[in-house]
């Protein structure tokens, strides 16, 4: 957890004091949380500061206040505070609908139960009343509710099981042990009775550190470790209850502590977007500063003749005067809703996410989560995609899949039908038992006296000997446990599960024997030593004594160190490797397994050697490790097993369609380097044609020697894709991103389709998604489960966490959380790639609208004199973003789709177009405001031609300046209204209403806003303009051409491209569009295919002239042990603590008299 | 969450087509025959209305004299200020060749005159307007308050600047004696100005009403004696003042002046014949290097004679039927390539 070390580290806080049975005494933070942004008093004051800290929010406060100065401004007082205000109201109101889901998940929080000793008795109490002091009783399966002390537990050796996945993501379960000294304390009178005090370091974020005393009144202090701390935010499991004392609470304990803030992401949409605001707002400047220099060369040539306004009482105005004016005149350039339009349409976005019935998973009723709306146009801009790949890629469930004995290998050989259930089980939730293994020849051969069944029940009982899992009965069923805390999930397990349904069931475990019942029969075996696994040894082995009384070693490992130990009696050595090659290429993990025969006094002779090394001080280790190496040798070979890293549902699946999107993919990993191969294999990112590159060093000079080799060897491929993968280890990594050869690294990593990391600590995890997102300049993903993971995807650009797992620290990172690896796909290819075009098109779609209209303040400032008059009605040009034109960029953004979910997911090509991001750039802006600029002038052109001459109205009577506003005004919402529409491409009802429902909008309220006049005593120049507007025949003339013209140019340019340049994108759309007619996919799949044919022939593959054995295309086999040395408690230990055969009451007293006996 | 029998049903029990984004939708795809097809129909619905408006633009008959030049003395005198109390006619004959059917209209129409600028805009008081509160100036600086600070009614630089020409249109019936040819002057203004935003203070006699405020200071005369024969024509409520208050647009503008009173000669229109305008003349216009013109016309269904409309029409029926053709072009050529595409 370095990373997290590294982020912050708190101050050395002072030591508490915490006195038994004084709550007086003791006077701490409270219990209760609260993780809501606001209150009821400080959300006005906090939401104000928040939402003008941001720029255009300011800028338009600044635009409000200027406002205020009298006469600067041409549009009234208070227009901009009103659509400013409705902004701010509205974001308000969803701020205040998310901080109440909070404020209820405190509430949930702080209101759960828990029993705690309150004047001698057992209370029911709630969690936030639970206070520094108490002494908590918790049961099984319950969450604590505050960091505690263990005082005593059900359990054997004062132990318990906490998970807490809640905090690390770790689902392994935890044991803690309680100190002696307290064991005993279990009855309330022992407990009130208690007195004394606990001194400990002051509230801190890190999980695994506490220093502590413990002062007991006649007794010696006894020091507090992390093994005797319960935490709160985890959960207690395998244990009847426990008693602990409360030292931390509430936002003390280390859960709280370490919920800080997720950095703030922000899209590289949303960037861009800020820059073109910017640019914006100079255009701004520059276009008032243009009209400044109108309105002086105006007043130089006119000002003396106007006598009719008397202009020299005016010219004295200063120039900054004249400025303000033309800043406040044309301030709406910048979209004052747009960005409360996108936190809408982004928050619903993300509400669609949550809503996904495809990214739903069954099983553990589990939706994904988008944790946060800023990226979901990021999503369809994924060119890097960093995973991790135990419990992302993988289930992290083992199965027992295949095995070969004296050179026969059995297992289910129809891979086919495999791949077609899976196939069949689009639905990633139907994953069966985790034992596949399936294969009747075994038992067939075993029961009917084939040659072989010697070995094969030698090697069933060896499986079902040689292990350190643990069988716990319930009821009839029996359900293996691994023994050690430190590997819950692991090989042994799947592999003690197989021989259950192959009839070797292993039932019971005492500390010196195991049992097993064949056919019916119980055989017990003496357990005498058990050698202990470790990654330099790759192998584990038991020394027993057979039922029939002969001494036995039992082994199984990794095939080479196996391999090195064989006798040369051994047999079936060359159909084994055959068959372990077989396995490898599958992607399946192997062990082999072999015995050796030893005689009694060579087992003697070991033993006082055993009975040395295991006293020794110094490297105890070591000296044990040598130690073995003396009896492990002669093998025996019985064969090997193969047991399948499950990969989660459709991930090869999942993988090929995003390598087909462009997506590169990246494995980071913890793991070794041989399963992460496998892994790769097995889903498909790494194919068997393809070359290999790995980089094994152990210094710098070598690091960068190989390197520096690796690109010039590509020479001209470099930084191009080529069908390469680079395996590199964590080592390796360390001397690779020095900054000498990080730049060099990083081509030649990007040169490769696929890289694979492993043994990686989380922090270089972090470090290669950074060096990526600096310097490559594209959008990463990481994806990940556990606390490693965490850095990675708090420093991707987008963090996916895969939840529904118990590990939350992951998901509580991320910005969305899924529960599948393959949920990946939707994720992108359908909400990024919507989701893309939608914001993009509602960003560029706002720009143009507010171009559009206030532009037309500028051409009109050319026919009045610079002097600042506005052509429409004030209330009209403040209402124009929050109602007249509000609802087209929602529908835009919400509703729009560039094509059906099903073309998306069937050609993943379409990504590349939101990929690559050309629908949203600069050129794309500047295009779209010279659009808009054109159209202006259209508006403002059109309408000034038509009304030039004044006769327009039966009648004779002559017309305003906002008779043309009027004109213009609502040519602008219907040009502005139906270019919405034009850029609708799936229009469905919410479209139709937000296009013609603005139109009429408008209508209704210019008729209405035309009688308000003397009534309500605004707008009196609008007063009759609808009677005069409306009857004219000119107007609905020109309400006919004049949107028109505008639209046409547009059309003219679309169709044109379309005929021309066809996209895939168009393409689909039309096959779509088509399908009603004549559907027939596999053609259109075959033209799409033809395409890309010649896409790939347009630049010819590279050939990659290596010869090399650095380019290493064998597979290597990656071997089956995933337990995590040096445990608290070493395996042995353990195993040899529990006794299966007797009840659990039993166990408790043998187990407690046994400490004692400590 | 209630999920129990769900797995056996449809994927999509209790969601709405809403929720999984399914809503149906009409996909708009640019197919090569809509787009031809809407260009064509555009093109000819736009070319169709196009000449219908040029022809009815062409039946319109308009007469406009400037007169800025030909009464030059008159300019000339009003180009000094002080002389505003110096009186100044003149007269402009003109021949009408054909007959002006119908209603005709005289408009004034002036060139280089902003009445569009701000705070030529902004120098007016509504609430005075409206005769409720005829001391409310406030909005209307610089003509707010005279001298001595009284209030000027109407205030503001809008009234103050009204234009002032007299223009009588006489015709020679026998080229000898002119007749003065029957105008309207009521009538001419919007509805609304005159029954809505422009009222008299309420009392029976004007000058009584608006006592206590003074002329705006280019008036000759105060606003209750603007219309000498027409005692109901004064105050606010004068036709040409209401006409005037309304801002143009743009620069150059018309204002609707009077209209043909159809009685006697005149039932049918303006017969063809001598006619001449007799200009007192007012209202400067060569301080600001503006024109001043009289303008007659008569009116059809869609206006004045304005051919802009029409060939805006055309314009766009022609360029969209070139669309259509050009486009038509480029399709039937990709579409030979497209086929052999879609062989493959």
């Amino acid at each position: 957890m370095g990373w997290q070390q590294s982020l912050q580290e708190s101050d050395a806080s002072k030591v508490r004091t915490i006195y038994l049975n004084e709550p007086l005494r003791n006077s701490f933070c409270k219990n209760s949380i609260s993780t809501a942004k606001y209150s009821i008093w400080s959300f006005l004051p906090r939401y104000l500061y928040l939402q003008f800290s941001k720029a255009a929010n300011a800028f338009f406060l600044f635009i409000t206040i200027l406002q205020q100065i009298p006469d600067v401004s041409p549009t009234g007082k208070y227009t901009t505070l009103l659509p400013l205000v409705i902004i701010l109201m509205v974001s308000g109101i969803k701020e205040i609908v998310e901080d109440y889901k909070r404020h209820m998940a405190d509430k949930l929080v702080n209101t759960k139960t828990v029993i705690v000793l309150r004047e001698n008795t057992w209370k029911t109490i709630m969690w936030k009343e639970v206070n520094v002091g108490d002494i908590v009783k918790a049961s099984n399966g319950q969450f604590l509710p505050a960091d505690m002390v263990l005082i005593s537990s059900s359990e054997p050796q004062v132990t318990c099981y906490v998970a807490t996945s809640n905090l690390d993501g770790e689902t392994n379960l935890k044991i803690r042990q309680a100190l002696s000294e307290t064991s005993e304390m279990q009855t309330e009178k022992q407990l009130s009775s208690l007195s004394g005090k606990i001194e400990c370091e002051g509230p801190n974020r890190h999980f695994n550190t506490f220093v502590g005393t413990l002062y007991l009144n006649d007794k010696s202090p006894v020091p507090i470790g992390p093994d005797q701390v319960l935490l709160r935010g985890t959960q207690l499991k395998n244990t009847q209850w426990i008693l602990g004392i409360v030292v931390y609470t509430g936002f003390e304990t280390k859960f709280m502590q370490n919920s800080i803030k997720l950095p703030l992401k922000r899209s590289n949409v949303e960037k861009v977007t800020n820059v073109q605001i910017l640019v914006l707002f100079l255009l701004l400047l520059a276009m008032s500063l243009v009209s400044c220099v109108g309105a002086i060369l105006w007043n130089e040539w006119y000002g003396e003749g106007i006598w009719y306004i008397r202009m020299k009482e005016y010219i004295s105005y200063s120039l900054g005067f004249d400025l303000l004016v033309f800043i406040i005149l044309y301030h709406n350039l910048i979209p004052i809703s747009l960005l409360v339009t996108l936190e809408i349409v982004k928050y619903i976005q993300a509400m669609f996410i949550n809503w996904d019935e495809d990214m739903h998973y069954r099983r553990n009723d589990v939706y994904a989560m988008a944790r946060t709306s800023n990226l979901n146009e990021e999503l369809g801009q994924v060119k890097y995609l960093f995973s991790d790949k135990t419990g992302t890629l993988t289930c992290n469930i083992m199965t027992f899949k295949k095995c070969t004995i004296a050179g026969i290998i059995y297992g289910n050989q129809s891979e086919k039908s495999d791949t077609d259930i899976r196939k069949l089980s689009l639905s990633p939730s139907v994953i069966t038992e985790s034992c596949e293994f399936n294969d009747p020849r075994l038992l067939y051969n075993f029961e009917n006296g084939h040659p072989t069944k010697d070995y094969i029940k030698e090697f069933l009982t060896l499986l079902c000997v040689c292990h350190t899992v643990v069988p716990e009965r319930d009821g009839n069923n029996i359900i293996y446990q691994a023994s050690s805390p430190d590997f819950l999930l692991t090989d042994e397990a799947a592999l003690v599960k197989g021989m259950k349904n192959l009839g070797f069931v292993f039932t019971a475990r005492t500390p010196t024997s195991v049992t097993i019942e064949v056919m019916g029969e119980n055989f017990t075996f003496e357990i005498l030593n058990i050698l202990e696994f470790s990654s330099n040894r790759k192998r584990m082995s038991v020394i027993v004594r057979t039922p029939t009384g002969n001494l036995r070693l039992y082994c199984k490992g990794a095939d080479t160190v196996i391999y090195e130990r064989l006798s040369e009696d051994s047999r079936f050595m060359k159909e084994t490797l055959t068959h372990l090659e077989y396995f490898a290429k599958e992607g399946l993990r192997t062990l082999c397994v072999a015995y050796a025969d030893l005689s009694e006094e060579e087992y003697q002779q070991w033993l006082t050697q055993y009975r040395k090394a295991s006293t020794v001080i110094q490297n105890r280790m070591q000296s044990l490790e040598e130690c073995y190496e003396y009896i492990e040798k002669k093998f025996l070979l019985l064969g090997a097993t193969a047991i399948e890293d499950r990969l989660q549902a459709r991930v090869p699946e999942t993988i090929t369609t995003l390598l087909k999107a462009n997506i590169r993919i990246w494995v980071l990993t913890g793991d070794k380097q041989e399963t992460a191969i496998n892994i790769a294999y097995s889903c498909k990112l790494i194919s068997a044609h393809m070359f290999r590159i790995q980089l094994n060093l152990n210094s710098l000079e070598a690091t960068q020697q190989a390197i520096t080799w690796h690109c010039e060897a590509l020479g001209t491929q470099l930084s191009k894709e080529n069908d390469l993968a680079l395996i590199i280890d964590g080592e390796t990594l360390k001397y690779a991103l020095h900054s000498e050869i990080k730049r060099s690294f990083l081509n030649l990593a990007l040169s490769c389709r696929a890289v694979l990391c492993c043994r990686l600590s989380p922090l270089q995890k972090a470090e290669i998604v950074d060096l990526v997102k600096k310097h490559v300049g594209a959008i990463t993903l990481a994806i990940g489960d556990g606390a490693n993971d965490v850095g990675m995807i708090q420093m991707a650009h987008v963090g996916v966490g895969i939840s529904g797992n118990e590990g939350m620290l992951a998901t509580n990172n991320s910005d969305y959380a899924i529960a599948q690896f393959s949920y990946l796909e939707k994720l992108l290819l359908v909400h990024g790639a919507w989701n893309h075009f939608r914001v993009t098109k509602c960003i560029l779609y706002c720009f143009y609208k507010n171009v559009v209209l206030y532009v037309i303040e500028l051409w009109f400032a050319f026919v009045n004199g610079f002097s600042g008059q506005i052509v429409f009605e004030h209330w009209c040009i403040s209402l124009y973003n929050v109602l007249f034109t509000s609802l087209p960029p929602f529908s835009l953004g919400i509703f729009e789709q560039c094509c059906s979910q099903k073309s998306l997911l069937a050609y993943p090509q379409l990504y590349k177009i939101s990929q690559a991001g050309n629908t949203f750039n600069t050129k794309v802006f500047w295009f779209q405001c010279l659009n808009a600029l054109i159209h202006s002038f259209i508006l403002f052109w059109m309408p000034m031609k038509m009304l030039e001459h004044d006769m327009v109205l039966q009648g004779g009577y002559t017309t305003d300046y906002l008779f043309l506003g009027n004109f213009i005004y609502t040519y602008v919402v219907v040009t502005v209204c139906l270019k919405a529409g034009l850029e609708t491409q799936s229009w469905n009802k919410f479209s139709h209403i937000a296009i013609w429902g603005s139109i009429i909008i408008w209508l209704v309220f210019f008729a209405i806003y035309s009688f308000v006049w003397p009534t309500i005593p605004i707008a009196p120049e609008m007063a009759g303009q609808v009677k005069m507007v409306l009857v004219c025949p000119y107007f609905w003339l020109g309400f006919f051409i004049v949107p028109i013209v505008c639209l046409t140019l547009n059309l003219i340019w679309k169709s044109i491209r379309n005929t021309c340049k066809r996209t895939l994108l168009e393409e689909v759309r039309e096959m779509e569009s088509s399908r009603a007619q004549k559907f027939h996919p596999t053609i259109f799949r075959k033209r799409v295919e033809a395409k890309k044919v010649q896409m790939i022939f347009a630049t010819p593959p590279h050939e990659v002239v290596l010869q090399s054995e650095s380019f290493d295309q064998s597979i290597p086999r990656g071997y089956a042990f995933s337990q995590v040395e040096q445990a608290v408690i070493t395996q042995e230990e353990l195993i040899r603590s529990y006794n299966t055969t007797k009840s659990k009451q039993d166990k408790v007293t043998m187990d407690s008299s046994h400490s004692r006996q400590k | 969450m209630k999920r129990t029998s769900e797995e056996s049903q449809s994927r999509l029990p209790d969601n709405s087509a809403l929720k999984q984004q399914q809503l149906p939708a009409y996909r708009l795809q640019l197919t090569a025959t809509g787009v031809l097809s809407g260009f064509f129909a555009t093109g000819v619905f736009c070319l169709g209305v196009g000449i219908i408006l040029i022809l009815s633009a062409k039946s319109i008959k308009e007469i406009e004299i400037k007169y800025t030049k030909i009464c030059g003395n008159c300019a000339k005198l009003r180009e000094d200020a002080t002389n505003f109390d110096k009186e100044c006619t003149c007269s402009i004959p003109f021949y009408l060749s054909e007959t002006m059917q119908g209603n005709v209209y005289m408009y004034y129409k002036l060139y280089g005159f902003y009445q569009n600028l701000y705070r030529y805009i902004l120098s007016r008081s509504n609430s005075q307007l409206m005769g409720t509160d005829l001391k409310d100036v406030g909005t209307c600086a610089p003509f707010s308050r005279s001298h001595d600070g009284t209030p000027i009614a109407p205030c503001g630089a809008i009234a103050n600047s009204i234009f002032n020409d007299t223009i009588i249109l006489s015709y020679n019936l026998n080229s000898s004696i002119p007749i003065e040819v029957p105008m309207l002057r009521s009538g001419i203004t919007w509805w609304t100005d005159k029954y809505v935003k422009f009222q008299n203070p309420r009392s029976k006699n004007l000058s009584i009403a608006f006592a206590g405020t003074t002329k705006p200071p280019s008036w000759a005369k105060p606003v209750y004696e603007l219309d000498q024969e027409d005692p109901e024509n004064n105050g606010f409520l004068n036709d040409d003042f209401i006409v005037w208050m309304r801002a143009a647009a743009f620069p150059t503008f018309k204002k609707l002046y009077r209209r043909l009173n159809r009685i006697q000669y005149f039932t049918e229109g303006l017969p063809a014949g001598n006619y001449s305008f007799n200009i007192t003349y007012n209202f400067p216009v060569t301080r600001f290097r503006g024109e001043k013109s009289v303008v007659l016309s008569t009116l059809t269904w869609s206006g004045g004679s304005n051919l802009f409309l029409g060939l805006a029409y055309t314009v766009t029926g022609a360029v969209t039927w070139l669309a259509f053709f050009s486009m038509m072009a480029i399709h039937l050529m990709l579409k030979d390539r497209k086929m052999f595409f879609t062989q493959q």
